[in-house]
């Protein structure tokens, strides 16, 4: 199911509003992650779309219903929770089949489908413990397939990972695309972890301050962000920003000099710094000094003093121990400039011959 | 050492605390097989010299005792089950639903809890000889149908419920009503075993209030009955004591048996983090 969200505004108190005209449409089929810091208003967009949040102005729409006014139980959609929410005294096979009782479905049917959605998320040995005897990661695929057990026209998860250890959340996130792909049904994911969302997603709505940041695909968000604030909230490490002044004199003649003047800071990605020329993607050469170096496992990082900023590159590997002063080339591919309002105005692939 | 020491010490401390609750039971079993005379002697005699079985078909025969037994059940029952459910609603009104005044009315009723039982005899006896119910089951159960303690314990319980579990039946499809019955209140299992247990073992052993709304032997309770063996000629204490005896056997048999259900009942998880 289509979602759509038009000019939707919320606010708790009256006063401030956590989410400012939001305007969105998700499509069909798609898993959708809204990523953002803490209080940037993902888990209220997912409340509003579930319905347990009605906007304070806007219209919500599913398809080309508008669902404005509809609460939680009208709009049928299936939802996990961060701390899984299972009803502790049902066992995992009545778990499952709860919504299904709620529908009246008849107990022979709403058994045979509660055992299949079991199956489909490996819990079909389970289905006589109740969820206190679970581990976590078996919580979380039961929550799933209750969250399904109504044939929903959306799957929403709020922050479904963040109670798993590292390991099961790399195991569950990939579960969760399966399962995802096996339905076909419209998911929408909250997490707070860029590594999660760039990892499962079709698309990526980056939400912070109360309004979406950039909504793209997990590759555009990293190679073209919308914003400083995207450039900075995306990337590990954390992309290197410098005043631009800095770079102005190795830039001129490179960059257009109108875009040079307007550019407030630029954005260069550690993976944008290499030792080597290498011929078309390189922009400009620079000169510094690397003060430090270090490995860890296959990962390599530099620092480098350029002008008196700091920049980290995680490709100087083989040259750093030999070399303090060094001339080295940024990429074209990973370097952007925003102006002073944060947007961006030069990089990203459709700026970049 | 001190470890072993000490433990010997608590068992001690358990072991007397134990005695002490047993005494009065083994006194009555004691008492009712024994013969009149014995009964009175000093130094008091534990062990009667033949044990008067008797006691007890000569106590069910000198009062109406199986329709004791039939009215203190209808009584125990009815004011259990209807309290509870008012108590359950009540409870669920004031921990989740929104209405106006909610914490106003909480506060009223919290206020009732401070006034002493004995200060609503006269009332309650007054409106309900207004209303012809005295002598009647009515006047034994109605004033019974709702306890704020009840509401109370249970609000509590309902409050510390997750949020997220009832947002989680109503995406399911639950209404209030079925998010009430079939998650809130299997959930508090164990805190509406406590309040049930509660409120048989008050409502078997009310004496007061039955004595002052009965005047037949036929609407009488069991705890009312037992005063047959008490009359202007001196206690019985041999059939008395009899009569107690079997008037506690369902209570003891239900404590056992809920017991059992209070440790099992316990039901926490489905909750991580």
């Amino acid at each position: 199911m289509k979602v759509t969200f038009k000019d939707v505004t919320m606010s708790y108190d009256g006063k401030t509003d956590t989410l400012k005209d939001l305007n969105f449409t998700i499509p069909d089929g798609t898993l959708v992650s809204l990523l953002g810091p803490s209080g940037g208003g993902k888990t209220t967009t997912l409340n509003l779309i579930s319905g347990l949040l009605a906007p304070t102005a806007g219209q919500i729409f599913f398809g080309d219903t508008d669902m404005t006014k509809k609460d939680a139980l009208a709009r049928k959609v299936g939802m996990v929770f961060q701390n899984y929410s299972l009803y502790p005294h049902l066992s995992v096979l009545d778990n499952i089949a709860f919504p299904l009782k709620m529908a009246k479905v008849s107990k022979a049917e709403r058994h045979a489908k509660a055992k299949d959605l079991a199956k489909l998320v490996h819990v079909e040995d389970q289905l006589d413990k109740k969820p206190g005897a679970l581990s976590g990661g078996q919580q979380q695929r039961v929550a799933i397939a209750r969250a399904l057990a109504k044939s929903p026209s959306l799957l929403l998860l709020d922050e479904p990972l963040s109670n798993l250890d590292a390991r099961l959340r790399i195991e569950m996130r990939e579960e969760i695309r399966r399962i995802q792909r096996e339905t076909g049904v419209t998911t929408i994911f909250v997490t707070h972890d860029q590594d999660e969302a760039l990892h499962i997603s079709d698309n990526i709505m980056v939400l912070a301050n109360g309004s979406i940041q950039q909504f793209s695909s997990p590759q555009t968000l990293y190679d073209q962000p919308n914003n400083l604030f995207v450039a900075k909230f995306i990337g590990e490490p954390v992309i290197n920003t410098i005043p631009a002044q800095a770079l102005a004199a190795d830039l001129a003649g490179i960059v257009p000099e109108d875009i040079l003047k307007q550019a407030e800071t630029a954005g260069i990605r550690s993976e944008a710094l290499i030792p080597y020329d290498a011929g078309e993607n390189v922009l400009a050469k620079l000169h510094g000094k690397i003060t430090q170096s270090s490995k860890y496992g296959r990962e390599a990082t530099a620092n480098i003093t350029y002008n008196g900023e700091h920049l980290l590159s995680t490709e100087m590997a083989g040259v750093s121990g030999s070399q303090p002063e060094l001339d080295f080339y940024l990429t074209k591919s990973g370097f952007f400039l925003f102006d002073q309002s944060g947007a961006l105005i030069f990089g990203g692939e459709s700026h970049a011959e | 050492m001190a470890k072993k020491l000490s433990k010997v010490l608590l068992y001690l401390i358990v072991i007397l605390g134990a005695i002490t609750m047993l005494i009065p039971f083994l006194w009555m079993i004691s008492t009712s097989l024994k013969t009149a005379p014995e009964t009175i002697a000093v130094p008091p005699i534990w062990i009667p010299k033949s044990l008067q079985w008797g006691n007890y078909i000569k106590a069910w025969n000198e009062a109406p005792f199986g329709q004791y037994f039939i009215n203190s059940i209808i009584v125990t029952v009815v004011t259990t089950v209807g309290q509870l459910f008012t108590s359950i609603l009540a409870a669920f009104a004031f921990a989740r639903l929104k209405f106006y005044g909610k914490n106003i009315l909480f506060v009223i009723f919290l206020g009732t809890m401070m006034i002493p039982g004995e200060m609503l005899i006269i009332p309650n006896f007054v409106t309900l000889s207004h209303l012809g119910l005295i002598d009647h089951y009515g006047a034994l159960i109605l004033p019974w149908l709702a306890s704020f303690f009840t509401v109370f314990t249970l609000r509590q319980t309902f409050q510390s419920t997750p949020d997220q579990i009832y947002y989680a039946a109503k995406i399911d499809g639950a209404s209030d009503w079925k998010y009430l019955w079939q998650v809130l209140v299997p959930m508090s299992k164990s805190t509406i075993t406590a309040v049930t247990v509660l409120q048989v073992i008050g409502s078997w052993n009310a004496f007061m209030w039955p004595l002052i709304v009965t005047n037949s032997d036929k609407m009488r309770t069991l705890p009312v009955g037992l005063q047959a063996f008490t009359t202007d000629a001196g206690t019985q204490y041999q059939l008395l004591m009899a009569a107690s005896t079997f008037v506690i056997i369902p209570m003891v048999i239900l404590y056992i048996f809920l017991q059992k259900y209070i440790i099992a009942g316990i039901s926490k998880a489905g909750l991580k983090g």
